[in-house]
């Protein structure tokens, strides 16, 4: 058991900024329409939880490009405006993914009660997964040096957001954060690898608490690597979201939060050499030894979040219930917030973290990730989700 | 705990590709600048670079096909696949799962994310090509590794830009301590490109031909590629398979300015390195050389040797950069660094600041090894590493006692 | 007079906008650095707007100079001197 705790954490995704946007969402999804405003969906107590709600249907998002898209729609939060959030001074350079990530990271700090000072800022850190940062940032930056008539007629403060490191740098310098600053960049593991990072630099004593997320945002790049690499006309529409938690050790400092949403129990990641077969054994090792060093009964693992994002694909969810040795609920975070790649993991623990259970009791998940090269992670969290937050 | 070694080295640089080459290199002081081939350069003021024109993927390989692979990803598993053949260990002697890889990077794939750019320009989004949209994401570069190699372990690539080899080589030592695995390949890969090469310029920290830390005209980097990976084990896996042991990783320190998305801050710098030699329970005395970060810009060296004098205080130890040599080579370069380091160990021999010609007054008291090796008993190494988003990564290696 | 020169408001349109202001908040003396919290890269990236909308380049060794936008104002109406 790591012996590490959440004690706060937010979304930015479609549904909009916070848990409690996030929590609608998803009522009105389970129920499929909407509710009054403040209703929860419930279950019948006895029945599999939590239901997997049906496919949600992707918004107009031609406005936020002035390219071309290959399709009107995405999963987008269209109207998501930083300077609502952060007012206009220190934010107007910042690119989507970096405004994402560093609203959700304040959302975060709020929610579980952190307050950054001076006594605590050195013990703190952010980690935050991604695909390649802003693929926008970085690709709009070579064409600005193949296209202007002096290659080197380049925006200088523009330039950080062409590093990978950028969000979690610039949430760093918003909030004051100077503990350890990571990103980590591996797409669809990217969450789940950032998980592992923090809990790791926590367990190890580096730092008190992390804040730990990941972030994509929707650019024309994106929608048009989603329509050209996916399937023929029927690829799963592009999302964005940004998710973030706060980590701390389980007999933390007072200041890292009052709650205790989840206890992040254990993480394993593996590698199948070509994917394919050697990924299905990977995958179903990391879950093996994700529900061995976490203690528990395989048999009361409740919901598998899994990264799938085509209709008919058990990439995942095959090698967890195979290592599981049962067929639990699962539960894909695209079908509500389309493909999202380095924060659908996150995406994924939040959903969980939000949805109400037939009976207030604390339930175990299971993450999994994988992307198409072989790489595998796996994690199994204690959540108590909807009402949820006990008292440490 | 474990204790953790290095076994084995893999330099893929501008003035070397194997230990050999890359040792001769820093003894002789050599220069890997160049004028830039890898695209074109002829708009630009600025146009030479440290590429690796020698780099021939297909000799260094032996699983993946260039051609499926990025740049970078290229280089970082030609250099772990030397790290691995430097060590002497026969894979099929350690559990697929024990063994895994981190690699650092600043830019990932970005000779790909350029491909694809001009395609966009050329004839609009839906021109680029989906097989090098495959290749684009930034995990493939630790992917690359553990595919060459075929390890079943951890494959994670960080992207803590220039200071991200230091964070690779800092996560792997953590997993080595506490048992996760028993052999780790970490390090950073990065290639030249266009973007960073006008960015850097934009800023005004572009050189022209010679780029000269610490020295009183100093006036910027030069950009520069390569893959930079170390084998990592236990103490007592390399002990049991009767392993060449070159150092010890001691530990290491990392923070964040929270300041300035560019600017390099003092007092965090100094804090960084506190916290390093606390995690690796060593003394600020105990530091026979620091492998600089020492890009060249007169900010960076003048921040950092600063932060050096307010730890070190009146016993500096030597201090030298090979971005003189090789460029500043981005998300690889504290790998090479680290890769220095630990030759300065097992060689005994400090590398050289090299095209350096006038002490900066502000410095007084900084010695960058000018221009010439020097022969030295070198027991303890501090290896720096910083980044944009004030990412700050020092590493420390010790002669294994 | 810089009042009546139309490149005046096109200038504190350009710097308000690269500091992150309104453009009515930028005076003709206030310090970039000191007023507005102004770095290097954003000195920088204004001279880049200048000369894309000017076609005027001023070199960037006159940064240190250029404090302010009345600074800014003389350097663009100096450098444009010989090309019209």
């Amino acid at each position: 058991m790591s012996g590490v705790v959440i004690t706060g954490w937010s979304t930015t995704s479609p549904a909009g900024v916070g848990r409690a946007a996030l929590a609608d969402r998803l009522a009105t999804a389970a129920t499929g329409d909407a509710p009054p405003v403040g209703a929860t969906a419930t279950v019948p107590a006895g029945s599999a939880w939590p239901v997997e709600p049906p496919p949600a249907a992707p918004v107009d998002v031609t406005e936020l490009s002035d390219e071309p898209l290959p399709t009107p729609t995405g999963h987008a939060l269209v109207d998501f405006d930083v300077r609502a959030h952060l007012g206009r001074k220190g934010t107007s350079f910042y690119d989507r993914a970096t405004a994402l990530a560093v609203v959700t990271c304040g959302d975060a700090l709020r929610d579980a009660a952190v307050e950054v000072d001076d006594t605590n800022r050195s013990r703190l850190g952010v980690v935050l997964g991604t695909s390649l940062g802003s693929f926008r940032s970085t690709s709009d930056y070579t064409r600005e040096t193949l296209v202007q008539d002096k290659p080197y007629l380049v925006n200088p403060v523009l330039f950080p957001n062409t590093v990978m490191n950028c969000a979690a740098g610039q949430a760093a310098i918003r909030y004051g954060l100077r503990g350890i600053n990571a990103t980590v960049a591996t797409g669809p593991l990217a969450f789940l690898d950032a998980l592992r990072y923090g809990t790791n630099a926590i367990s190890r004593g580096y730092v008190d608490a992390m804040l730990v997320g990941a972030v994509e945002e929707f650019s024309p790049h994106r929608a048009w690597t989603t329509w050209l690499t996916g399937r023929p006309g029927r690829a799963t529409p592009t999302g964005e979201a940004a998710a973030v938690f706060l980590l701390t050790r389980a007999d933390q400092p007072g200041w890292a939060g009052p709650r205790r949403e989840a206890e992040v129990l254990a993480l394993a990641t593996g590698y199948g050499p070509g994917g394919g077969a050697a990924a299905d054994q990977a995958l179903a090792g990391c879950v093996t030894r994700a529900v061995r060093r976490a203690g528990v009964d395989p048999a009361e693992v409740t919901c598998v979040l899994t990264g799938e994002t085509d209709p008919d694909d058990t990439d995942e969810f095959g090698p967890a219930c195979a290592a599981l040795g049962h067929v639990p609920a699962r539960m894909r975070v695209s079908r509500l917030f389309g493909r999202c790649d380095a924060a659908a993991g996150g995406l994924a623990l939040a959903t969980f973290l939000a949805s109400e259970p037939p009976e207030p009791a604390p339930k175990l998940a299971l993450l999994t990730g994988r992307s198409p090269d072989g790489g595998t992670a796996a994690a199994i969290v204690r959540g108590w989700p909807g009402a949820g937050a006990s008292d440490r | 705990m474990n204790r953790v070694v290095v076994t084995g080295l893999g330099p893929v640089s501008s003035i070397g590709i194997g230990v050999s080459a890359f040792t001769d290199g820093l003894r002789e002081g050599r220069s890997g600048i160049s004028p830039i081939s890898s695209f074109d350069a002829s708009g630009f003021p600025r146009r030479n670079a440290g590429e690796v024109p020698g780099f021939r993927p297909g000799t260094l390989l032996r699983r993946i096909e260039a051609a499926r692979w990025g740049r970078s990803g290229q280089f970082a598993a030609a250099a772990a696949r030397l790290a691995l053949a430097d060590s002497g260990l026969d894979p099929a002697t350690v559990a697929a799962d024990r063994a895994g890889v981190v690699v650092g990077t600043t830019s990932g794939e970005s000779v790909v994310v350029e491909a694809v750019t001009a395609q966009q320009v050329e004839a609009g989004f839906g021109a680029m090509d989906p097989e090098l949209l495959g290749q684009v994401p930034a995990g493939r570069l630790a992917h690359a590794v553990s595919t060459e190699l075929e390890l079943a372990g951890e494959s994670l690539t960080l992207a803590t830009a220039c200071s991200a080899s230091n964070y690779a080589i800092g996560y792997a030592y953590d997993t080595l301590v506490t048992g996760e695995a028993d052999v780790m390949f970490a390090g950073g890969a990065d290639s030249v490109c266009r973007w960073a090469h006008a960015g850097f310029y934009r800023l005004g920290a572009l050189t022209a031909d010679a780029c000269s830390p610490f020295d009183r005209d100093r006036s910027g980097i030069l950009t520069g590629e390569g893959g930079a990976i170390l084998m990592l084990e236990t103490l007592d896996h390399a002990r049991a398979r009767g392993a060449r042991i070159y150092a010890e990783v001691l530990g290491y320190g990392l923070n964040c300015d929270a300041n300035h998305p560019v600017a390099p801050d003092r007092a965090s710098i100094a804090a960084c390195m506190r916290a390093a030699h606390r995690n690796a329970s060593i003394k600020p005395e105990d530091v026979d050389y620091v492998c600089a970060h020492g890009t060249g810009t007169p900010a960076n060296d003048s921040v950092e040797a600063q932060a050096i004098f307010d730890v070190f205080g009146d016993r500096v130890p030597p201090v030298s950069s090979i971005k003189s040599m090789i460029g500043h080579t981005m998300g690889a370069a504290s790998g090479f660094g680290a890769i220095a380091g630990t030759l300065a160990i097992a060689h005994g021999f400090l590398p050289p600041t090299i095209n350096w010609a006038n002490p900066d007054p502000a410095l007084a008291g900084l010695d960058p090894v000018p221009n010439t090796a020097r022969e030295a008993n070198v027991r303890v190494v501090q290896n720096n590493g910083f980044a944009f988003g004030g990412n700050n990564a020092i590493v420390l290696i010790g002669a294994v006692e | 007079m810089t009042q009546t020169d139309p490149r005046m408001a096109e200038l504190r349109d350009i710097v308000a906008e690269v500091l992150e202001l309104e453009p009515e908040e930028l005076t003709e003396t206030g310090d970039f650095a000191e007023d507005y919290q102004a770095d290097s890269l954003r000195a920088i990236e204004i001279l880049a707007r200048i000369d894309k909308k000017f076609k005027i380049e001023i070199p960037q060794s006159e940064l240190p100079q250029l404090s302010n936008l009345k600074a800014v104002y003389d350097a663009v109406v100096r450098h444009s001197a010989g090309q019209a």
